[in-house]
């Protein structure tokens, strides 16, 4: 069901946009810069109790026994949950490959520095963490499994009960003739890399009010919940709830980028608030619980990587081996995150040949969760680092083994050796304009002024796509039984109502993707009212229509679909309605710019409102089949992918985002310290909806992929101790750290998704990394040096400075 | 993350303060600014019985001259480093250093003596008091006793200061005229503690071309400051140029004692030292000229 | 002595009294005691700068500062940016045109910085207002926005 090229007015009936395309203001602002924004931690429930939760200090340790008498005495304290009651009423986590998870609380033994032990109940927070404090658990230390490297060697100890093994998920997938391309190469690169774990971090931390009415059997969560479709199935699994009686309200999120769906701690204060039989309790994730105890910690990785090459620069083929440290638990979707590169595998290159074989390993460390780019940037980060190594080998310059390597604009769609298929792009095209505007030239001859004057100065200049819309097909390579699906379903209800302003019901929040202002924006132009004529609201999982919400670069694509198909269906009713009031037929009746009228015949027009106005006051004019309801749902699912087969060659994605940046560093020989003295990006997501809401993604990714680069990282000791559990030591980038970067637009409008868009929200963060790791590189490069290792902190930069030759 | 009960008490009076500590024999801890204090309450890793809020005795919030340098009462706040006229006439070091010191937002509750009570090796303003050779007043019931910096600070977060006692002000005395000061530090990220820092003074003899006067203090390469008298002792004499900042910055590495942690390694702490002793020497020099050119000339 | 303590405080410009516990913070007491949730809490230990407000007209982390230390102060948080009547301040609107937020949580703490900085320094250039928003984490927009926000509120509130 390939579409064309957006066409107006065919897919938005106007002959000008006023809204789409523009930079509309945003709708959320007026909230949230007065402080009238209601997050989850704003919520207050009649007589609702707050939650605090003993953690582990052990990385793994057997509980030999509990004593919580003390802190039940405590006045104030409500309750008390131990694992004795988490595991007679629930069944481990939710987790893929199944099987490698525990209970949301630890029982028998504790599986890493943070694990919950127990959960208190109190009227107040204070009270609660002053109730953690007298409870006695006795401990008895086990070994740490600390590092994957050793766990994947099959000896023990082993970090899951009844298992024989510490490896969850071993899998290795080729496409093309590997063998073969690397026998007949002129010219083989390896490496091995190492990147480290670090996270989303959001400024808000995760919230759960739940409330489980024993009277109806109902219950009731509130909070900072992200993906009710993803959080339901997970409580139902695990408290054998009926989806029926579970009712999810999300509250605006403070930041997500993948973390905001916690299912274990869902889990666990709803097992609290069943115990409290009726009162509803609050958790606040604090932020050491943030850092050291949630499933956010994400790609804590080893990889092992080859390249064959043709004296020419052609890629003819590649080897990624990776092992991923995935925490104590294969925890929910996590695994995903090893599977996303299948995607994408060559990148924006056409590397015919590949082979991917990918390891999750349990160790004695947080579990890894979803995290904004789910595992794809230190994957581009391997691949142009070797093409940065096989140019210099091969004496050509970056952009030229780039340039040989790029799938053509002519190519698309291009099907990637494993099946996926990019829609659209001109990559060539994007590090031309990325060459000019960053003034290429000029910075080379910067460059090696700066080095005759021994300076250390580098450039990185690098690709990367981003695929829009991916989801369950990848996951059914690792649990086929739940994930063998092609949809990732969003819809929306749209309804004029008597006075003839504009409702959508989305089920999602507003999370700082500016979700609701698009819609507005689509509705505002497909009726041709103004902005504020439109309301959008977020409706509860109860209420809402099949939602997968802002994930995995999907909203802008599945959004777009979504309204278009429920204004479409809302405007046809319209239209029957209009045809009985300008005496015409049905099929004659047309909107163009807000306007009902008869097809070619100039005369009387009727706005939306007038229409619905008529179709609620009168029904006994109404034609038949019509109800006086101006109301219309659509759910929009991705066209084209497919299940992947046996071999994991499948149609993942719907489209495909081309990136291009430059990125400048100096680094100080002495104290190892880098700084970025320009970032220039080229971004082609195709249509832009919202002009500034791209940019503000763009460089919001770019700031987070600054983090991962060279600041952001989860230090852990040989006991499995985590060393970075506060702000001071885990360091998110500042103002000062983020350089002043250059964004420029190129357009490359998708084919198949509506109106041409594609996904961004995911962003430069996939980019990023590899901008400035390899620009650290080519600094580094005249001492013949180089680091292989993520993030670049001085003293890692400074410790290879050591080993330079001069 | 929220605080364990403590009782509070908020006298107005030095007196009182003095004597509710006097009371609590070591189970009171003093609350100037908080900046350091409050994160340790919240995580409930300090868990004094009694915290003593001394914000409210307005006789400790001043900044006064002192002969020809300045005494700054335990109330004083940080910012005020960057806003009274006092400092930037007579402590124009100080001034400087404050934008390393943080942010504004903690500089605004944050005091100075509370920075120097709390003695965080990686903190600017210890380093900064041994540097300009500052004294602190340390106060108990049975009065006041004065401490030099270079015996106030005994180790981590461990100072000569009495469970009893109150830290009511430090004076620094004016530095010597002829000497130029900089301050340098290497830190993951702006504002935040130093990786290594270092308070450089240096005083040349403009007709010999000699160094007559050095200061090298070094602060994150310890367990307090560390003021580095070998190096110091190899600039004297020396031409200020490269070899003699080179000398001092390889006796500089003999004299510090530095720990791995995290973020640094005691080698890159020692090399970083190291380099840092050269650039701040440099810079000293750079202000030194400047500050000749501003007064030699004339 | 005391563990708990009645506090006066103008927040504002609305004079409030309540019994608080001494341990608790001000950040807390705002939001619990007095319903201001505008201001939000991001680490509780003094390091993203979400829970700035200000306190006698200086920026303070309220969430590491005790409610009974603000006794007898003027405290003004983000509620008390806009016009009674809804007319946002010109900080709060350049934020809003140069879209210097996207998910807003940290939004209220940039605001209260930017207040204290051009109320005091309505000529501060590109690197002090740098100095004073590096206090505010911001993990959204990658300042890049912000900065922009805050010097088209500079430039406004100099052209009123």
């Amino acid at each position: 069901m390939a579409a064309a090229e957006p066409k107006l007015p065919e897919q938005l009936p106007v002959t000008q946009p006023r809204h789409v395309g523009k930079d509309s203001p945003r709708m959320e602002d007026p909230l949230m810069v007065t402080g009238k924004v209601e997050y989850g931690n704003d919520i207050r429930a009649p007589g609702m109790l707050h939650a605090a939760i003993l953690r582990s200090p052990h990385a793994h340790a057997l509980i030999k026994s509990i004593d919580a008498s003390r802190a039940e005495k405590l006045p104030g304290v409500a309750a008390v949950l131990t694992g004795k009651e988490v595991k007679s009423w629930s069944r481990p986590v939710f987790g893929v490959p199944e099987g490698w998870t525990g209970y949301a609380l630890a029982v028998e033994k504790t599986h890493w520095v943070g694990e919950p032990v127990a959960v208190i109940a109190a009227t107040d927070r204070y009270i609660a963490e002053d109730a953690l404090e007298l409870i006695e658990v006795e401990y008895e230390p086990l070994e740490t499994v600390a590092d994957a490297l050793k766990a994947v060697t099959g000896e023990g100890p082993y970090v899951l009960e009844g298992k024989q093994s510490n490896v969850a998920y071993d899998r290795k997938f080729s496409f093309g003739d590997v063998p073969g391309s690397f026998a007949a190469a002129d010219v083989i690169v390896r490496e091995r890399f190492r990147w480290h774990r670090s996270s989303g971090n959001p400024i808000e931390t995760c919230v759960c009010i739940a409330d489980w009415n024993p009277v109806t059997g109902m219950l009731t969560l509130r909070g900072s919940h992200r993906s009710p479709h993803l959080i339901l199935p997970a409580l139902v699994i695990s408290l054998g709830v009926s989806s029926q009686q579970v009712r999810i309200i999300q509250s605006p999120l403070g930041g997500s980028f993948g973390v905001k769906t916690f299912a274990r701690y869902v889990i666990l204060i709803s097992l609290m608030a069943k115990k409290l039989k009726g009162r509803a309790v609050k958790w606040t994730e604090d932020r050491i619980e943030h850092l050291i105890g949630s499933s956010t910690h994400a790609w804590d990785r080893h990889y092992e990587c080859a390249l064959a090459l043709k004296q020419d620069g052609t890629v003819t083929g590649m080897k990624m081996e990776l092992i991923d440290d995935l925490g104590a638990f294969s925890e929910w979707l996590a695994i995903g995150m090893l599977l996303k590169p299948l995607l994408c595998l060559g990148s924006c290159y056409r590397i015919p040949n590949v082979e991917y074989a990918c390891k999750g390993l349990v160790t004695n460390k947080t579990p890894q969760g979803p995290l904004r780019a789910f595992g794809l940037p230190p994957h581009f980060w391997v691949l142009e680092q070797l093409l940065d190594v096989a140019a210099k080998k091969l004496g050509l310059e970056r952009n030229e083994i780039r340039r040989r390597n790029f799938i053509k604009k002519e190519e698309f769609p291009y099907v990637s050796p494993s099946g996926n298929v990019y829609d659209s792009g001109d990559y060539e095209g994007s590090l031309k304009l990325l060459l000019e505007k960053s003034g290429y030239d000029r910075l080379l001859k910067e460059q090696e002024k700066a080095r005759s004057e021994g300076r250390l100065v580098g450039l990185g200049v690098v690709s990367s796509i981003e695929p829009g819309l991916t989801g369950p097909p990848m996951l059914a390579l690792a649990a086929p039984r739940i994930f063998s699906r092609t949809s990732s379903p969003e819809g929306i209800l749209v309804r004029i109502d008597g006075f003839g302003k504009l409702i959508a019901e989305l089920g999602f929040p507003p999370g700082g993707q500016s979700q609701h202002s698009f819609v507005r924006q689509i509705l505002a132009d497909y009726f041709g009212v103004e902005l504020e004529d439109v309301q959008v609201i977020t409706v509860d999982s109860l209420s809402m229509q099949p939602s997968t919400g802002p994930i995995s670069s999907s909203m802008a694509i599945a959004l777009t679909g979504a309204v278009l198909g429920a204004a479409a269906r809302l405007a046809d009713k319209l239209k029957r309605v209009a045809a009985v009031m300008l005496e015409a037929r049905a099929d004659d009746i047309e909107l163009l710019d807000g306007q009902f009228r008869v097809r070619g015949v100039p005369g009387k027009t009727l706005a939306a409102a007038q229409v619905s106005q008529f179709m609620m006051a009168r029904p006994d004019l109404l034609p038949e089949g019509i109800d006086g309801n101006p109301e219309a749902t659509y759910v929009w699912n991705p066209p084209d992918r497919t299940i992947p087969d046996e071999r994991g060659f499948g149609r993942y994605s719907v489209t495909a985002a081309g990136a291009q940046h430059l990125c400048m560093v100096e680094v100080d020989r002495a104290t190892g310290q880098v700084k970025i003295l320009k970032y220039v990006m080229v971004d082609d997501c195709g249509v832009r909806l919202n002009p500034s809401v791209v940019r503000g993604m763009l460089m919001g990714g770019m700031a987070h992929g600054v983090g991962a680069a060279l600041l952001e990282e989860y230090v852990y000791d040989e006991n499995g101790q985590m060393l970075t559990s506060s702000y001071m030591d885990y360091l998110l980038p500042t103002i000062m750290e983020v350089p002043a970067a250059e964004e420029h637009e190129m357009c490359t409008p998708s084919p198949i998704a509506p109106l041409g868009v594609k996904g961004v929200g995911e962003g430069a963060l996939h980019t990023t990394p590899a901008a400035v790791l390899c620009a650290v590189n080519d600094a580094l490069e005249p001492l013949g040096i180089r680091i292989t290792e993520a993030p670049m902190s001085p003293l890692r930069v400074w410790k290879a400075l050591q080993g330079a030759s001069r | 993350m929220k605080p364990p009960r403590f009782d509070y008490y908020d006298p107005r009076t030095l007196q009182e303060a003095l004597e509710i500590l006097d009371a609590h024999q070591g189970d009171g801890k003093v609350l100037a600014g908080g900046q350091s204090l409050m994160p340790l309450l919240n995580m409930r890793l300090a868990r004094p019985k009694v915290v003593v809020d001394i914000n409210r005795i307005q006789a400790l919030s001043y900044i006064r001259p002192m002969e020809s340098g300045v005494a700054i009462g335990a109330n004083a706040r940080q910012r005020a480093l960057q806003q009274e006229n006092l400092i930037a006439e007579r402590l124009p070091l100080l001034r400087e250093a404050a934008y390393y010191i943080a942010h504004p937002q903690i500089r605004s509750r944050g005091t100075i003596c509370g920075s120097l009570a709390h003695a965080d090796p990686a903190a600017e303003l210890p380093a900064l008091a041994m540097a300009l050779d500052a004294e602190l007043v340390a106060t108990g019931l049975r009065g006041a006793r004065t401490i030099p910096s270079d015996s106030f600070f005994l180790s981590f977060f461990t100072t000569d200061l009495q469970p009893n006692e109150i830290l009511t002000e430090v004076r620094f005395p004016a530095p010597p005229k002829d000497m130029a000061w900089s301050i340098l530090e290497v830190s993951r990220r702006h504002g935040d503690f130093a990786l290594v820092g270092i308070v450089a003074g240096l005083a040349v003899d403009q007709e010999r071309q000699a160094v007559t006067d050095a200061r090298l203090i070094y602060f994150g390469v310890g367990p307090t400051p560390i003021r580095v008298k070998q190096a110091e002792r190899a600039l004297i004499g020396q031409r200020p140029a490269e070899a003699a900042w080179d000398a001092a910055a390889r006796v500089a590495g003999q004299g510090i004692d530095p720990s791995n942690d995290i973020h640094a390694t005691e080698e890159y702490r020692r090399a970083v030292a190291a380099t840092l002793t050269k650039r701040a020497l440099r810079a000293a020099l750079g202000k030194l000229k400047d500050l000749n050119a501003s007064t030699g000339s004339a | 002595m005391a563990t708990s303590r009645t506090v006066k405080v103008r927040v504002n410009g609305v004079d409030h009294e309540a019994t608080v516990e001494a341990r608790k913070t001000l950040v807390d007491f705002l939001r619990e005691d007095l319903g201001l949730t505008g201001t939000n809490v991001g680490c509780e230990h003094g390091v993203c700068g979400a829970c700035t407000i200000l306190m006698n007209g200086e920026t303070v982390r309220s969430c590491i500062m005790l409610a009974v230390q603000a006794d007898g102060a003027e405290l003004m948080t983000v509620e008390g940016l806009a016009q009674p009547g809804g007319e946002l301040h010109p900080i709060q609107e350049s934020f809003r045109d140069k879209h210097g937020l996207q998910c807003g949580f940290c939004t209220p703490g940039f605001l209260m910085t930017t207040y204290e900085l051009l109320s005091k320094h309505p000529h501060a250039d590109e690197e002090e207002i740098k100095e004073w928003l590096s206090g505010n984490l911001c993990r959204c927009t990658g300042y890049q926005d912000i900065l922009e926000s805050v010097k088209l509120a500079a430039t406004r509130l100099r052209n009123p």
